[in-house]
């Protein structure tokens, strides 16, 4: 498969949510406070309001649900969605990766509607940093 | 991003079976059943079961959203759920090629998916902790994909 890079997303959080364990794990909300990305072809501002809804599962995976808006430097909306597992017990170090998905209504940037990306995930001083590529 | 190949997955799909559910209001939605096929890679090979199927929808700015649900059964007998998210557009042209059942060069069209994988068997549990991704290749028989494993 051959990638492109899109963006490099910054998150910043709020104390998590622990809501505990519920039927399909140990659930923990992470409030999304703001954040930025940065790439070649967009750049902008994360606003206030998304989360990561998160559960533990049973084998110890963890999967992730996140919703958020974000901003570009030019005042674009686009609709975020990011699916994906972080395995941190995984033998060749933890397993972070994610299939993030856009919408947006702004011609300039409707190219993010029509595109499948993937993304590697870490924590930089314990707040989520996404390194996204897509799909060519 | 580092990907390595997982499996080849070709699955037959029936285009006289085709539901077409019709104008709906996210798009025109078409559900293809599935009636078997195989698969196989470096670490597992087996067969498609039938009953799953390609609930697609056809949107607005003429992209096609993919949502495949398939169960796989590999060669040792192990039950695998399969759910994958995809994208197909392309050129008017192409895409009215592919409705009229022609076989179209694949690097035409833009068919990517992101499959998912669950399974309680442990010699393949190895599934349920990774992303994969696919290039899909659409025949009149129904689409091959190739699916590579996220590193």
């Amino acid at each position: 498969m051959r990638t492109r890079p899109l963006m490099t997303l910054h998150l910043s959080t709020a104390p998590t949510q622990d809501v505990g364990a519920g039927p399909d794990g140990t659930r923990i909300t992470f409030p999304i406070t703001g954040g930025s990305f940065e790439g070649e072809r967009l750049r902008g501002k994360v606003l206030a309001g998304g989360d990561d809804w998160t559960v533990r599962r049973s084998d110890g995976v963890v999967e992730l649900d996140l919703r958020v808006t974000i901003e570009t430097h030019d005042g674009a909306l686009v609709y975020m969605t990011l699916e994906g597992i972080r395995d941190d017990g995984a033998s060749g170090g933890p397993y972070f990766r994610t299939f993030p998905r856009f919408e947006t209504a702004e011609p300039r940037y409707s190219f993010l509607n029509r595109l499948l990306a993937v993304g590697t995930g870490e924590l930089r001083g314990g707040s989520p940093v996404h390194v996204i590529e897509e799909l060519l | 991003m580092d990907f390595r190949s997982l499996m080849t997955l070709q699955v037959s799909v029936p285009g006289a079976r085709a539901q077409k559910v019709g104008a709906v209001p996210l798009g025109t939605r078409v559900i293809a059943p599935i009636d078997g096929g195989h698969f196989e890679g470096p670490k597992l090979r087996g067969k498609v079961l039938p009953g799953g199927g390609d609930w697609t929808l056809l949107r607005s700015d003429g992209v096609l959203e993919l949502d495949l649900r398939l169960t796989l059964e590999t060669d040792d007998g192990a039950l695998i759920h399969m759910r994958s998210f995809g994208l197909r557009h392309g050129p008017p042209d192409v895409i009215a090629a592919l409705a009229r059942g022609e076989s179209v060069d694949s690097s035409r069209y833009y068919f990517r998916t992101t499959p998912r994988f669950e399974t309680g068997h442990a010699k393949y549990a190895f599934l349920n902790r990774l992303l994969a991704v696919s290039s899909g290749d659409r025949r009149a028989a129904g689409p091959i994909y190739a699916i590579d494993e996220i590193l």
